[in-house]
Parts: C-alpha cells; structure tokens; sequence
C-alpha cells in the first residue's frame, strides 16, 4: 500500500489517471452509440487505419496527433462515403480500407528506422508518457463531445433505435450520422496516443457492453458507461502501476473482468439478459 | 366541405432507377380511414415513405394539410408535428436500452420535455404499468400499444400505418385494431394504414386503396374488396377468403 500511495504522488502517474480516466469517459459515451449501431468494428478499423497517419506524419517531420486527427476524419468520410456508394456489406468494406492502410503503414515504417522503437507505443499506446497538453486536448474533447450530442440526445438516440422512424420524426440523418462519426473519430485518433492502435475499440466497446447487461433506460446506460470507461481505466492503470504491467493492456484486462463479473451476476440477477446480441441496432455498420 | 388532408396527384416513384409508385392519385378526407393494399412489392411502403418525404418522388404532386411536400422530401416543421409513421416492424434489437417512457417520449416533437404528456399517452392505451419495463421486453401486443402511445403523446390529425398489426397473433391483432378505432374516434385522426388483413379491411376502414404499382381500383371495402376486384390486383388464382356473419 505505502509503494501504492508514493507511486500516486507521482506527476506522471497522476498526468496517467486523468488521461484514463478521460479517454474511458470519452470510450463510454460514444461507444454506448457505436455498439447499438454495430460501428464496434469501425472503431477498431478506425485505429489500425490511423497508423498510417502516424506514419506519415512522421515522415513529413510533424507532431502526429496534429497528422492523425485529420486522417482519422478523412478516414471516416471515406468510409461513410463508400459504404453509401458501393454495395459491399459494410464489414468487408472496413476490413478492405484498414488492411490496406495497415499494410501501407508497415512498408512507409519499414522506410523509417529510426521510427520503429515506437511502434509498439504505436500499438499499445504509451499513457505513462501523457504530458500536459496531451491532457488539455482529451479535456477539450470531452467538453466538445457534452457540447455536440446532449443537445442531439433525442435525434441520436433515435437513429440508434430506428432511422426511418427518426427520419419521419424530422431528424436530419446523414448530418446526426456524420456528426457522431467525425467525433468517435477524432476520439480514436487521439485516444491511440494513450492506448495504442490495437486497444481502442476496447476502449470502446467493452464498457458500452457492461453497461447494456445491467441497463433498461438509456440515459442510465449511457450515463454507467462512461462511468464504467473512467473509473475501469482508472483501476487499471493503478493495477499496472502496482504490478508493473504494461498500462493500455492492463485497462483493457481490466475492463473485461468487470464485464464478465457483470455477465455472471447479471444472468444471475435477471436470467437471460445474457451476452449483447451480436445483431445490436437496426441500423446495422452504415453509419 | 372541408379540405382534404391529403392529396395525391401523378405520383411517380422510383428506387434504384425503376418506377415503383407510377401515376398514382388520390385523397384523404378529415376522419377517414383508408386501407392501403395489394401483393408484395406493389409499392405501398415506398408509396407511403413518400407521402412524408422519406423518399424523394421524380414526378407527381403531394399537399399534406394544405401544404406543399417539395420533391426533395423537407416538410415544415409544424406540418411534420401533427403527422405520426410506424414503419413495419419497429422492434429493438434484444437488450436494447430504451424504457417505455423514454421511447414513448421520444415522439414528443416540440422544444421541452414532454412532462406528464407520457404518462397520459401511456394510460389511454392501458400500457401505464409498462412505463419503466424495457421495450425490447414487450410482447408483440403490449409493443403495438406502446407504438400508438407513441403516436398520441402529442395531437396529430395523420397517421400513416406500414402493416403495423403484422406479426401479432389474432387476437392481439383485433385487440389493437379496436384500440385503434376508439383512439381514432376520441382524437380526430386521419389513418392510412398498409394492410393485408383483409377482413380487418372490411370491417374497419372506410376506403380502400388497391395499388400494383398503380392504383387498380378503389371505393368502399365493399366496392374495391370485391372478388373480381381482388382477382384483378392480386392474379387470376387468387381466392378471397371471407367470413360470412349470420344473424
């Protein structure tokens, strides 16, 4: 305990709580949209994806969240824009756009030796390493998220349920689309820099799912997977610190074993809530 | 003579390029009910989208309380309040976290929260005790009474029905339909409803519609609901089946 509190005190572990605490917020809140509209995977997709940005922004010399935050949002209006276009299922379609900027990701590196000391903070982040103004733009991503969906709460919430009942209620969905889709963006791109590429969409997912084992009204749903997100991030972080295990995946650990601590005392507290059906909204991957 | 609340002039529809509504007119008069029928793929889901905008329509014109619906679909706001669609099957995925009240709610299209607007929707349609029980719990009859508290948790003078009876079991069936009827009543509304009940047809509405692709024919259920009629619109082989009530 006492190597617990003086590892509290230290800046650097307080600078990664706090960016736990707010990329676990930020996770809940919108993965608690993406999972009803089965963009789990595109999250995932979003944050392989946006290696290739990272790259680039290497190569050109410049600070890559400046690179990936932009890549990150073309990345979305690109998909969004094929996924309206082209008549391939949606899964394929982000499993064809990830590979490839994946792939070219790995050859640009490959270019680059003096880069690839960092592909592994690249691919499980590097939360230890936060500094201040990584923590002033998670704050400020945060405040933009509150800003822009609790007014659109009604309108997001249904074109989760039903998007032809939302649009026959005046909901303007392909602006409520892109809007969610360019913020769930920029949060997995500068999300990556504390939990790495291939972390995410655990980041996500997983508290989104907890919480919709235990919740029958949205507002409490989305309300506990934020809170889920902030505080399991917090836990794992801590667990991490304590037991010297690498910080994203340790989170991730973390938050699965609440889920599956859920899981059990859910079926047991209510039998058949069970495992989130994978078909989860009506609106299926299009957003 | 009061205005129709709906007209319908040279409706032309198309999807992927192909006609699928073409030179359809007609009217909805203040109060009525009007079925809308025909074989699958007859165009009655894309015909009733686009009465409301949800799908663009290349020729033809459409007034909806007295006002215009522009091609491209946008209705004014105060048009859009007073009118209530229930596409087919509105059903949340299992475990969708959405409460009855939350839901019901949702159809509250003015600035503000709806107050004590839900729980009043909720009590007209026998569904109070459901107010805090998850949606994606609901049987098929208790939904279909929450969809109409959805539709009363405002005033509305339209209400455009896509097979909203489909999937219940009879019973259910004719239990909303009675609901449906006495709500109609008490609030003035105006219903077009997409239908393959027929019986229902015939016994609660007061027009009906027949389309395949275009209008075939339409009158009172006895007029448009006749054997020959229905043979017309659905094929030669078809054969009404029809319950014959003695006193």
């Amino acid at each position: 305990m006492p190597d617990l509190i003086a590892l509290v005190g230290q800046p650097f572990i307080v600078r990664a709580l706090l960016a736990a605490a707010l990329t676990g917020v930020l996770g809940g809140l919108l993965g608690s949209h993406a999972v009803l509209r089965q963009l789990a995977f595109f999250g995932d997709a979003l944050g392989h994806s946006a290696l290739l940005g990272v790259t680039v922004g290497m190569l050109l010399g410049l600070q890559p969240t400046l690179v990936v935050i932009p890549f990150a949002v073309l990345f979305a209006l690109l998909v969004q824009t094929l996924l309206q276009h082209s008549r391939l299922p949606a899964d394929a379609l982000l499993s064809l756009v990830y590979s490839s900027s994946l792939a070219a990701a790995v050859v640009l590196l490959s270019l680059l030796p003096a880069a690839r000391p960092r592909l592994t903070a690249l691919l499980f982040g590097d939360i230890l390493g936060v500094s201040w103004p990584d923590l002033g733009l998670l704050a400020l991503l945060l405040l933009l998220t509150l800003v822009l969906l609790l007014p659109r709460s009604r309108a997001q919430i249904l074109l989760s349920f039903d998007p032809l009942l939302a649009r026959s209620r005046g909901v303007a969905e392909g602006v409520e689309r892109l809007v969610f889709l360019v913020l769930l963006a920029v949060v997995v791109a500068v999300g990556i820099r504390t939990v790495g590429v291939l972390l995410i969409s655990g980041f996500v997912v997983i508290p989104a799912c907890t919480a919709r084992l235990l919740c029958r009204r949205f507002s409490r749903y989305q309300l506990l997977a934020a809170l889920l997100g902030g505080v399991g991030s917090v836990l794992g972080v801590l667990a991490s610190a304590l037991f010297n295990l690498p910080a994203g995946p340790t989170v991730v650990v973390v938050q699965m074993l609440v889920f599956l601590l859920t899981l059990a005392l859910a079926n047991r507290i209510r039998p058949g809530r069970g495992v989130p059906a994978a078909s989860g909204g009506s609106d299926g991957p299009g957003d | 003579m009061t205005q129709p609340l709906v007209v319908v002039e040279h409706l032309r529809v198309e999807r992927d390029g192909l006609p699928v509504v073409e030179d359809v007119g007609f009217q909805l008069d203040d109060g009525t009910d009007t079925a809308l029928v025909g074989p699958n793929g007859a165009g009655k889901s894309s015909l009733v989208r686009a009465l409301i905008g949800l799908l663009p329509h290349q020729a033809g014109q459409v007034w909806l309380l007295g006002e215009p619906l522009a091609a491209g679909g946008r209705l004014p706001p105060a048009v859009r309040r007073q009118i209530a669609y229930l596409p087919q099957a509105v059903a949340p995925a299992p475990n969708f976290p959405l409460a009855v009240s939350e839901f019901v709610a949702l159809g509250w299209d003015p600035p503000g929260r709806p107050g004590a607007a839900v729980a009043r929707a909720l009590e007209r349609v026998d569904a109070g005790p459901l107010a805090d029980r998850s949606l994606a719990e609901l049987s098929g009859g208790e939904r279909q009474r929450v969809l109409l508290a959805f539709c009363l948790v405002q005033p509305r003078r339209l209400l455009l029905l896509d097979e909203a009876s489909s999937g219940l079991d009879p019973r259910a069936g004719e239990q909303f339909h009675a609901l449906l009827q006495q709500l109609r009543q008490a609030e003035g509304w105006t219903i077009l409803q997409v239908s393959h009940d027929l019986e229902m047809v015939r016994r609660s509405c007061d027009r009906v519609l027949c389309l395949n692709r275009r209008l075939r024919c339409s009158g009172t259920p006895a007029e448009a609901l006749a054997p020959a009629r229905l043979q017309d619109l659905y094929g030669p082989g078809f054969v009404p089946y029809h319950h014959h009530h003695h006193p």
